[in-house]
């Protein structure tokens, strides 16, 4: 250990120094989208006012008027619960009977449902389209979003459940039902105590997929069910553009899921890499 | 009910979801590309309902195949994914090597570097185009006014401006042109991607054998040479996860093209797929076909080492 232990000069000193500049240089894009939406739309195109300007909270209190804010958050909001719920509701007994009752194909399930998520969107786009506009009429519907984020993001739901009911010990559940406890019982006493923790991560990151999904939810709504996706792509044009209040909006529709992405750093490897990287 | 009803039976709803997302949409995809099919046509308004009396037959592949946008979508695909793949990995080694180590305020330094992976892509896109990349409004254009002002007042020096006036003239670059869209779509894509790449790396870094670090420090090796016979080794796997992962991912960039300059220069396959949706559905779905092989190649070597680790 002694050997390990011995800093040198550039484990002291430069390595965190060239750490924390990195991090800077990486957070600076968000810092400073945060930054301008304190400044008003025209000090925020001045040279002058680039640091030092009168801080303002007007971008903030007319991001309804400017933008409809909330009538786009809430859909977001609406949408992304819902699809994560009912991504759960299915996902779970299909995980649980996955991982305590595996049988030779259920590898072959796992991998072809993970199959699934590579499928291009744009390829079955018009498909899409014309099924959800002419033959069932539930395009720019909530109900269409939801059932499509959920959809999407099943596969990963699945797999991340997959990969925590199996490391619970099955010796446990064996014991459950030599105390004669119901299936039922099994799940509610013994498995969700235990798998609390895994599918509390696997909702957050699965909630934080549906808020970021930006080409279903743009190409399938019109109006009623836009999503803060769409609200964004809506307005990127250059001409015209206002900086404060776009800054001010494109926060308030960041933010709060970088600060759940904060919680659940772990979990995203594991839930990206398919359980593949430990 | 016997043992296995139960379970079967759990499992149901989640594969007869995924199988109909799969194979209605992906059906008439494939149906599509084989018949004539266009949302507004005067001349031929046949053709303009889907049915298999207009039949195509490989029609509208040899169309998109012997299209010369469709090459430069491939090519613009091909460019940005692999630019992307090499900035996200490299940076990503780089960087989670150099936070492996315990220092101060390496919690922060962690959740800094991991923020960006949460903005939602069209935030990226919005606030790289115009907040810093914009050559007039924007960081970029701010700065390069900045020191173009600086050196022409020292230009204006005596002796010492002769040496500055040979310092070049530079213009702020427009990232929404066509020689330069690309570049910007992998420059907004490699910040957000980066700190994936980090953080897989530093999660595999932390299971490397310390006491195999320990005897060859003993043994004398230097840094370089501990990070390129045992880390390097250690990462082959992240690192090829990563790299499939981003590509499935990043084949079907949209937002960000549409957002840099609507496909100016920078218009890949599911953008031109976008394009084609728009009248000829038949060509479209071809393209859409490709798409769906193109994804395969890539998925079939990432499922394989996916599945490796599986059922351990």
């Amino acid at each position: 250990m002694a050997a390990v232990s011995t800093q040198t000069k550039f484990g002291k000193v430069f390595r965190p120094t060239l750490a924390w500049i990195v991090a800077l240089i990486f957070f600076f894009p968000i810092f400073w989208m945060i930054f301008t939406s304190f400044k008003t739309d025209a000090d925020a195109v001045k040279p002058e006012f680039l640091f030092f300007f009168t801080p303002t909270l007007e971008n903030y209190v007319n991001m309804t008027e400017n933008y409809d804010y909330w009538r786009f958050a809430i859909n977001s909001v609406i949408t992304s619960t819902f699809a994560t719920l009912f991504a759960l509701i299915v996902g779970v007994p299909c995980a649980y009977a996955m991982a305590f009752n595996p049988t030779r194909a259920t590898k072959d399930i796992l991998m072809w449902m993970l199959s699934t998520k590579m499928l291009p969107a744009a390829a079955v786009l018009y498909p899409m389209t014309f099924l959800t506009k002419n033959f069932l009429g539930i395009y720019d519907t909530k109900f269409l979003i939801i059932v499509v984020l959920m959809l999407i993001n099943l596969p990963i739901v699945i797999w991340m459940l997959f990969t925590y009911f199996k490391e619970i010990p099955r010796e446990i559940i064996e014991a459950g039902k030599m105390d004669g406890v119901s299936t039922w019982g099994e799940i509610k006493d013994i498995l969700v105590p235990l798998a609390w923790g895994g599918v509390a991560s696997t909702a957050l990151l699965c909630f934080i997929f549906c808020w970021n999904e930006a080409y279903w939810t743009v190409r399938l709504t019109t109006t009623d069910a836009a999503t803060l996706s769409k609200l964004i792509e809506g307005n990127r044009a250059p001409e015209g553009l206002f900086f404060g209040r776009l800054s001010a909006v494109s926060t308030a529709a960041v933010g709060p899921i970088i600060v759940l992405g904060w919680f659940c750093q772990k979990q995203l490897v594991q839930g990206l890499t398919f359980g593949a990287v430990k | 009910m016997s043992d296995r009803t139960l379970p079967r039976l759990l499992q149901t709803p989640a594969v007869i979801l995924l199988l109909i997302w799969m194979l209605v949409p992906l059906g008439m995809t494939l149906f599509f590309s084989f018949i004539r099919y266009v949302l507004n046509s005067l001349r031929r308004p046949e053709w303009t309902t889907p049915s298999i009396e207009n039949w195509r037959g490989g029609g509208n592949y040899s169309f998109v195949w012997n299209n010369d946008g469709f090459w430069l979508a491939i090519y613009n695909s091909v460019f940005m994914v692999t630019s992307i793949i090499v900035l996200t990995v490299l940076l990503g080694l780089a960087i989670a090597v150099l936070v492996n180590k315990n220092f101060p305020g390496r919690g922060i330094v962690r959740v800094l570097l991991i923020s960006p992976f949460f903005v939602m892509p069209a935030v990226n896109a919005v606030l790289w185009i115009n907040m810093i990349l914009d050559p007039v409004l924007g960081l970029q254009g701010l700065a390069v006014g900045g020191l173009s002002n600086i050196v022409d007042a020292l230009r204006g020096l005596p002796v010492l401006g002769n040496f500055f006036s040979l310092w070049p003239e530079i213009e702020p670059i427009s990232f929404r042109a066509t020689q330069t869209s690309a570049i910007a779509v992998i420059i907004m894509v490699t910040w957000q991607w980066t700190p994936f790449a980090v953080l897989i790396f530093m999660t595999s870094l932390q299971s490397e054998d310390q006491q195999q670090k320990e005897a060859a420090i003993l043994d004398g090796a230097n840094a370089w040479s501990q990070f390129r016979n045992l880390t390097l080794p250690h990462l082959g796997r992240p690192i090829a996860i990563v790299v499939m992962i981003q590509a499935i991912f990043h084949l079907s960039l949209y937002a960000e093209v549409e957002i840099v300059s609507r496909g100016n220069g920078n218009k890949n396959l599911p953008y031109l797929i976008g394009e084609l949706s728009t009248n000829n559905i038949g060509a479209a779905s071809a393209a859409g076909i490709f798409a769906v092989i193109l994804a395969n190649i890539i998925a079939i070597f990432l499922l394989r080492m996916v599945g490796k680790t599986l059922m351990d």
